[in-house]
């Protein structure tokens, strides 16, 4: 743990020596746009853009470049948008002793359709296959729903969301690997059916989901139940949240609740977000339960015109109750937006296991956005 | 905020250090939901979306179904031998549980 500080001291040092420029990408929501909905259509952040995202996305890339579906070489009606996304990633990876690895991560396209305030969401594409499985399983909507919103066209006022989607919870960073997303209340692929009613503005945002598990995609939540994700926003540049989760499966019930800061500090143009859960896991049918701890602070700061650093630490104690049974990272990610649709990132973490040799992994990802 | 993720540190290395030895009980539901499950069971390896070499570690079903066939003995052995997970070694101690349960002859199943 002392080692972790240390090593934490270290990367913030980091990230606070190297250079200065503005904004990109999710983490910057308190520098540039002060909700998700500033830069994406959905209320709770990721996949299409609005007018205002596509502008970010050509100003902040180093070539810049028409940052419409394909280019804009499609023209399409008011009424829909289009996009999507192809990611994937290679390099290496370590559990003690090193090894290659790739991954195929995202080929995935979107669509909103709809006028009046009500919008159909889709995505659709493809998955790893299913060794076990069919079709079905290797094609799929990760999300479908109906959204309505209060104010179209606005990025704020009331959102009322039904279909498959993710329930709302936490800091939903792009890295799915983060600790509190991976063994937390926002894993990947989690997404559930549900009904959603949310509330967003410049001062503060709601969102409540109900939700059961997908039963006919097999699917990361097993489970039923509810997410709470509240956010009120301490001046122009800081944040905090707190969220609160419980689903019940046929395993285990399990009762999430965590806090969230955000704050930008624009004179060293460095956005911090932190955020810290509690898991209790209860076991059906058993009077066995255990409990969880895990944490994240994320560092980011721009290089220069396209790029950006993050640095993050991480922490997941498994079993609160047990000697050893924990986890730290250091994450340091270099993102290149080369136009307004290409990203190259480098990833890397070093995992610190109190007891096992220790992890991490160096990859070089390429994200397309379409 | 560098001086309350410093408190929090602390906190979270004060809570870890109360953690006892471990005497949690080697019983074939917390191997499989506290120990496979977030180590093995991850949506991209062996779980019921991907079933990954046609295993299963995220629900006690698809656990029964991949710690049931004659391959489970290897499973043991990828594990001892740190060569599972390829990323993100397992606990010692969970190590250590997994072999008491083997050794019980894998009760539950």
């Amino acid at each position: 743990m002392r080692n972790l500080l240390a090593m934490s001291f270290a990367c913030a040092l980091i990230v606070l020596c190297t250079a200065d420029r503005a904004h990109a990408y999710p983490q910057y929501q308190l520098s540039h746009d002060v909700t998700c909905t500033g830069c994406h259509l959905s209320p709770a952040g990721g996949g299409l853009l609005n007018e205002n995202g596509l502008a970010v996305a050509e100003n902040e890339s180093w070539k810049g470049g028409k940052p419409e579906f394909l280019n804009g070489k499609v023209e399409l009606p008011g009424w829909l948008q289009l996009g999507g996304d192809l990611r994937g990633a290679a390099g290496a990876v370590s559990n003690g002793a090193m090894g290659g690895a790739g991954y195929p991560m995202q080929a995935e396209v979107y669509v909103a359709a709809g006028a009046k305030g009500f919008t159909f969401n889709a995505t659709g594409g493809l998955r790893r296959p299913n060794e076990e499985g069919s079709a079905i399983h290797v094609l799929w909507s990760r999300e479908h729903y109906l959204m309505w919103q209060q104010k179209p066209g606005a990025n704020e006022g009331l959102y009322v969301r039904a279909g498959r989607f993710m329930p709302v919870f936490g800091l939903r960073l792009a890295e799915h690997i983060a600790y509190t997303q991976r063994f937390g209340g926002y894993p990947l692929y989690g997404e559930a059916y549900g009904a959603a009613i949310e509330y967003v503005s410049q001062r503060f945002e709601a969102h409540a989901t109900g939700f059961v598990h997908d039963a006919i995609a097999s699917a990361v939540e097993h489970g039923d139940g509810g997410a709470f994700y509240g956010e009120v926003r301490l001046g122009d540049h800081a944040a905090i949240g707190a969220q609160g989760k419980y689903a019940a499966d046929d395993d285990q019930h399990r009762t999430y609740a965590g806090l969230t800061a955000k704050a930008y500090v624009p004179s060293a143009d460095l956005l911090l977000q932190a955020e810290g859960d509690f898991v209790k896991n209860k076991l059906v049918g058993s009077d066995y339960s255990y409990n969880q701890l895990l944490g994240y602070l994320l560092a980011t700061r721009p290089l220069a015109q396209g790029w950006l650093l993050d640095v993050g630490v991480g922490h997941y104690t498994q079993n609160t109750d047990v000697k050893g049974n924990y986890r730290d990272c250091i994450d340091v990610n270099v993102h290149w937006f080369t136009t307004s649709h290409i990203e190259l990132l480098a990833t890397t973490r070093l995992e610190l296991v109190s007891s096992g040799p220790n992890g991490g992994y160096a990859l070089a990802q390429l994200h397309y956005r379409l | 905020m560098r001086r309350a993720y410093v408190r929090a540190l602390l906190a979270s290395a004060l809570l870890v250090g109360c953690g006892t030895t471990d005497d949690r009980p080697a019983t074939f539901e917390v191997i499989s939901l506290e120990i496979l499950a977030p180590t093995c069971g991850a949506v991209q390896c062996h779980s019921t979306t991907t079933y990954l070499e046609g295993l299963a570690f995220d629900t006690l079903d698809a656990c029964r179904e991949s710690l049931r066939g004659g391959e489970a003995r290897e499973i043991l052995e990828v594990i001892d031998e740190q060569e599972m997970p390829p990323d993100s070694p397992m606990f010692e101690n969970d190590i250590a549980l997994l072999k008491q349960w083997f050794a019980a002859g894998r009760p539950g199943l």
